[in-house]
This record gives structure tokens, sequence and C-alpha cells, in this order.
């Protein structure tokens, strides 16, 4: 069954090398001979003693692989792991496992079993550096804590969202280390019951949830990259997060969060850019209780659609040092209503607001009159949401001019910061943000101008061509 | 037609609005205040670090809402009736051409002077912003909204000039112009907006009818092409997105394609047949 086929694919002397140097068993120090009757890796495994290091060859090697004891595999980034589409391509078993260097594909389809390329079912596993393609669910810790999850390519299948399987599951696997890896058009990276987990300098794009963080408590979210996922990190029903340095941009649709928030108690988010996201921070309920404090600090939101949007029930939140930059709208109470007890300003700091009109007459960079976010066609919008078919046209800003002409119209202020920012605050540095072409946008302006030279050359030359008719000439000059 | 004769119209009407002082001002106005936008987008970049072009075209795409109507509706609306006020009318139609060559030479000059003065503006606050680095990051798309704001003045241009063939008076058909310009830009607007709230209406029918306005066409086949996505508009827009998904361009630009047509092909058989002319 496990029979491998990479002779097929490489020519006899290199195959003879390559068998020479198959093996290091690091207990018995036996190497695997040219005149193995073929490679088996299932076999070896079975050979294997706890510790040992496998090393194996390029080539392709059929799975489903099980690894039931507690060995390093180290495919150096040459050897696949082809998986007849059956279930899971590695199932690993046992406590200590390493998974390095391999290529995997051919998961199962079935979201019932939720087939994986990796499942991993024990303690202190790691699996790193490997090229997962065309999978179902890509890596799958299910009661496997202290696991360290490194380096690792997940690309999905070519599926609508809702029929993709998890790139990344974590499932009652608490201190998982999840680092380094690039995740792309799955469905969630979830972690699920699974405290302690470090999430770090990962690359989640084009999925559906970026991340997804349920029922989970202390974790560390940091240096990651979410782009263009329905919903960048998604907080749910967990307390005690450290959400820093992210960069969470182009994740629209219509749920469109760069990070939601359900039910998160204690999370202190810093640092981050909700870039050009549909909504940069969506909030419900967060935090459950009055001690739990989220705090923003330091957050850069600019060019969203709306930067914050948050239920009335969303209370004990405090903003501070964000900087608020050209968003379409800066904050939406979804359903209309208001909001209470959030703390716009911190020890006399509030935040940088791109549309604040005030003044800093004493020079110490607080604006003296408070920010205040007030418009009526947003207030409408957020009551009736059917209203934003008319985002973006003069007859949304009619609306909120005539407000400010007529304050009987004016709706009571969403939000007021005491004391805002009239200088940007210092922001960790960006990385991940693609510049535009510059000399291809250059082209095209240049263009533009050339066209138009053109046409205002016809019209200002005199043109009278010799053959046009004597009358319409007098007519025309 | 003779096309000679219909391109000597052309370039005559051309050089007119090219003297016109009202068309001089709009087009000042469309460079000056597309020029701010740009500004205002760099001042953004600087402090993020990096460009948000998509709010940029945001802003250029309401811009445009407001200034090329105004310009291609006023110019419009003078082009048949001024003509015909100064008696110029006469005599160029007593000229051995026909009327359709008088027609389309100045439909073609007046399209000319506005693509001119759209060019002028986009490209300019478009090298500004290429200069800055907070251009698109897709120079396609900025292209294709420079292509959707043309379609549009060319709705607006065959509105003007329908206006203009059914009135005799320069000064009379400018102030229709202008009042169509308020009903479209705002009027029209705030009327759904109303009867949206007021009759608790669909979003399929809200986005259907919202169709009857081109300017809302315009809007959302740029906002289209700049997010690929009509999230913005909320569930009309996401209901739009899934029902109509890859359909959706080819529904824009058939709105506007009919927009422009049917205007202005009502328009000359007004001028072919009135005994005004």
């Amino acid at each position: 069954m496990f029979r491998p086929n990479f002779a097929a694919i490489l020519p006899p002397s290199l195959v003879a090398v390559t068998l020479c140097v198959l093996l290091t068993r690091s207990a018995h120090g036996v190497a695997a001979r040219a005149d193995a009757p073929a490679f088996d890796l299932q076999a070896m495994i079975a050979q294997a003693a706890p510790g040992d290091v496998i090393a194996v060859p390029p080539g392709t090697y059929a799975a489903p692989l099980l690894i039931d004891k507690s060995v390093t595999l180290e495919g150096n980034g040459a050897a696949i792991l082809q998986g007849d589409g059956s279930g899971n391509v590695v199932h690993i078993t046992a406590p200590g496992v390493t998974l390095r260097g391999f290529a995997l594909r051919g998961t199962g389809l079935s979201l019932d079993r939720e087939d994986a390329a990796v499942r991993v079912s024990a303690a202190d596993v790691t699996v790193e550096d490997n090229q997962i393609d065309d999978a179902l669910f890509g890596i799958y810790y299910e009661n496997a804590p202290r696991g360290v999850i490194r380096g690792n390519t997940v690309v999905g299948m070519d599926l609508l969202e809702s029929r993709r399987g998890d790139g990344l599951k974590l499932f009652y696997s608490a201190d998982t280390l999840v680092e380094g890896n690039t995740l792309q058009e799955t469905r969630d990276a979830i972690v699920w019951y699974s405290p302690g987990t470090i999430v770090r300098g990962n690359v989640m794009e084009h999925g559906r949830y970026g991340l997804h963080f349920m029922s989970t408590d202390n974790h560390i979210i940091e240096n990651n990259v979410l782009r263009g996922n329905s919903v960048g990190i998604y907080l749910m029903y967990g307390s005690n997060y450290t959400v820093r340095n992210n960069l969470l941009a182009d994740n629209r649709g219509p749920s469109g969060y760069g990070l939601g928030l359900k039910e998160t108690n204690r999370a202190t988010i810093e640092g981050n850019r909700f870039v050009n996201d549909r909504v940069g921070v969506y909030s419900d309920s967060s935090p459950l209780r009055p001690d739990a404090v989220v705090t923003f600090r330091n957050n850069l939101f600019a060019f969203n659609e709306i930067a914050l949007v948050l239920l009335p029930n969303v209370r004990h939140n405090v903003y501070t040092e964000n900087v608020f930059l050209e968003n379409g709208e800066q904050l939406s109470i979804a359903g209309g209503g208001e909001l209470a007890q959030n703390e716009w300003a911190l020890d006399g700091r509030g935040n940088y607001w791109s549309d604040y009109h005030g003044f800093d007459g004493d020079g110490d960079a607080i604006g003296d009159m408070p920010y205040v976010s007030q418009s009526l066609y947003e207030d409408m919008a957020a009551r009736h949401p059917e209203l934003r078919l008319f985002q973006l046209s003069p007859a949304a800003d009619a609306i909120d001019l005539a407000a400010k002409a007529f304050p009987i119209f004016a709706p009571r202020p969403l939000l007021e910061d005491p004391h805002p920012l009239t200088r940007p605050p210092a922001l960790p540095p960006v990385s991940g943000m693609a510049p535009p072409p510059v000399a291809l946008n250059l082209v095209v302006a240049l263009l533009l101008l050339a066209a138009a030279t053109v046409v205002l050359t016809l019209g200002l030359r005199s043109f009278m061509p010799r053959d046009t008719p004597s009358t319409l000439r007098t007519s025309i000059n | 037609m003779d096309l000679h004769t219909v391109w000597t119209i052309a370039r005559k009407e051309l050089r007119d609005a090219l003297h016109n002082r009202w068309f001089l001002l709009y087009t000042l106005a469309f460079i000056g205040l597309s020029l701010g936008l740009s500004y205002l987008a760099m001042s953004g970049s600087g402090i993020a670090g990096f460009a948000g072009f998509g709010r940029t075209a945001a802003s250029l795409i309401n811009l445009v809402l407001l200034i090329v109507p105004l310009m291609a509706l006023t110019v419009g609306a003078q082009s048949l009736a001024g003509e015909q006020e100064r008696k110029t009318m006469a005599y160029l139609l007593a000229q051995p051409i026909t009327r359709l060559e008088v027609y389309v030479g100045k439909y073609l000059g007046l399209t000319m002077s506005l693509f001119a003065s759209l060019v002028l503006g986009f490209g300019i606050s478009g090298l500004v912003l290429a200069i800055d680095g907070s251009g698109a990051s897709d120079p396609w798309s900025y292209l294709i909204l420079v292509g959707l704001a043309f379609a549009l003045c060319l709705v607006m241009l065959s509105v003007g000039f329908l206006v203009s063939a059914l009135t005799r008076r320069a000064g009379v058909a400018v102030g229709i112009g202008l009042f169509l310009w308020l009903a479209f830009v705002f009027l029209g607007d705030l009327g759904m907006m109303g009867t949206a709230v007021a009759m608790r209406m669909p979003i399929n029918g809200l986005f259907w009818l919202s169709l009857a306005n081109p300017l809302q066409v315009f809007k959302m086949a740029a906002i289209l092409n700049i997010n690929a996505t009509l999230d913005v508009l909320g569930p009309a827009g996401i209901f739009a997105m899934q029902e109509y998904g890859s359909k959706l361009p080819l529904i824009f630009i058939g709105v506007l394609v009919i927009w422009a047509v049917l205007p202005g092909v009502a328009a000359f058989v007004r001028f072919d047949t009135s005994n005004d002319f």
C-alpha cells in the first residue's frame, strides 16, 4: 500500500546515490541499503525506534501515512506525500513527532470527516516547513497540546468558501505555537478551546476568517498579515487577548471586518493597521464584564469604508492614540442607538481624527475642542442600511450639510473625543503593503495629458482646410 | 452625411467651446478640485506611509458626480438654442449641408471639448498622485474610471442637447439644464431615499429604481471598477453583487449607453423636424 514510486521519476544512477544516504538512525546507526526492495515509508516508521530521524529521499510517496511512533521525518523539501483522496494524508498519533520539509497533497473531500493533509492527535508534535496544496483541511491538531506549527504553506481547494475546509484547525490543543505559516484560499484558521496558543508572523489570505478564536483564552496574536479575507481576525467568547502589530487589509464582502469581537473580555488591540477593509473593527458585547476592558491603542484605521462598527451594547472600551485616517465613516452604531461608557481618551490623550476641524491654541498637540462625530446621513444609514446605496453621492453630502445648517436636524453625536490629537502619533513600521506601480501610473497620467493636448491643439489651431465650401467658410469665420 | 463637413463643424464647435467662459470655468474648477483631492490623498499617505487609492477614487467619483453633469448639461443646453438665438443657426442651415451633419458635427465638437477638460483634470491629478506614489495600485482601473466619467459626460450632453432642441432661447435651455442637474444630483436621490424609508422598499426594487438615475449607474460602475465589489453600498450593493455578479458591468454600461443614445436621437429628431430651426 505504501509503495514508493520515486524510482519512476528519477534516473537510476540518482536513485542509487540517494538510497545510500536514505536513513540515519540516531540510536542504531542503521542506514537503508541501496539494495533495499523499495523505500517503504510506513515500514520504515514501523522499524524505527522512538527518537529516530528518518531522512526521506526525494520522490513521491503514496499516502495515507500513519506516524504512530515518536520519530522525526525529514523531507528536505523534495519528498512528496500523495494522498489517495480518501481521507487524511498524514495522521500523527504519537507524541513528540516532527514532520518537516514535505509536500503534501491529495486530501479527501469530506467536510464531515474533516479530511486533512496533516492530522495530529498527540502532544508536542512539530509540523514545520511543509508545502500543502489543494487541501480540504490543511493542518488539524485535535487534542494535541504544546505543538509547533511553523513555516508551512497551505493552499486550499478551489471551492466555494463554505465548501472549503480550514487551513489550520486547533481543537483542544493548548499552548500551541503557530508561527510563520502562509494560508491561502482556505476557509478559516480556527483556534478552538486551545488556550495559551501564540499566533505570530503568519500570512492568511483570501479565506473566510483569516484567524478565528472560539471559546479560548490567553492568546498573543502578533505580526500577522491578514489580507483579502471576509474577516481578518474574529475573537469570539474568550478572554485575555493581545492583538498587536498585525496588518489587516482588504477584508471585504458582506461581513468584511478587519477584526471582529464577540463577547471578548480583556483584550489589548495595539499597533495594528486596519487598511482598506469594509469595516475596520466590528464589536458586539465586548467586553461582557465591566472590569474586563477592551483597549485600542496606537492602531491605524485608514481608508476603510467604516473604521468602527459597534453595537450599542459595547461598553468599557478605551480608545487612545489611534489614528483614524480618511475612512468613509469613522464610527457607525449598528442598528442606530447610542453608545455609552466608552472612553475615547486615556490620561488626556485621545485619538487622531483626519476630519477634526478644531484648533490647538496652546501648542501641546492636543486639540482644544473635543472631536465630535456626527452625521445625519450616517445616522440614517445606521438605522436604514439600505440607504447605503446612496453612499458617495452628493445627495448624501447634502443631507449632512442640511444638518449643519439647521441644527434641528442634527443627530446626537456618536462619540466625543475630549482630547483629540492634532498630530498623528508615531505608528509601528509599515510592512506588507505593496506600493502602487509608479512608472505605470505616470504613463497613464501622461497618456491622458497627451490626449488633452491633442484635442486642445485641434481646437486652438487655425483649421480651415482648403476644400471647405467657400459659403461654409464665411459662415464660420 | 459628409464626414468632412461634420469634421469641419466639429472643429468649429470645439474652438467655440474653448473660448466659452463657462466651459473654461468648469474646466478650471474640475482641475482645481481634483488637484485638491490629490493633495488630501498625499497628506493621508504621508501619515499612513502608503496610499489608499480607494478613498481618493471615492472622492474623485463624488467630484465627477457634481461637476461633470453640470458641465455637460449647460454646454449641451446652449448648443442648438444658443445658435438659434444668435440667428447663426439659420445661416448655417442655409448652407448646402444636411441637418444631420450639423447635429453630428456639433455633438462631436462638444464631446471633444468635454473630453479634453476631463482628461486634463484626471491627467493632472493622476500625474500628481503618481509622482507622490499614492496612485492607483492598478493603473488600468484609473483609465476605466476616466472612461466611465466620459460615458457620463456623453449621457449628460445628450440630455443637454434634448433640452436645447426643445427650447428656443439659450437662457431658458440653460435654466432647464440647471434644474435637471439639481434633479439628477440631489432631488432624485433624496426622493428615492425618502421613498425607500417611507415605503420600506425591498432592496432589489431600490437597486433597480436607482438604475433610472444615470449618475447612480456611473457611481456604481465606478465603485465596482475600483473596489471589485459593491459592499460599500450596503445591503443593496451586496444583493446586486450576489444576484448579478459578473453581469453588473454589462448592466451598468448598457444603461449608460441607452441614456446617451435615446435623448441624443430624440434631440436630433426634434432638431430635424422642428420649424423652430
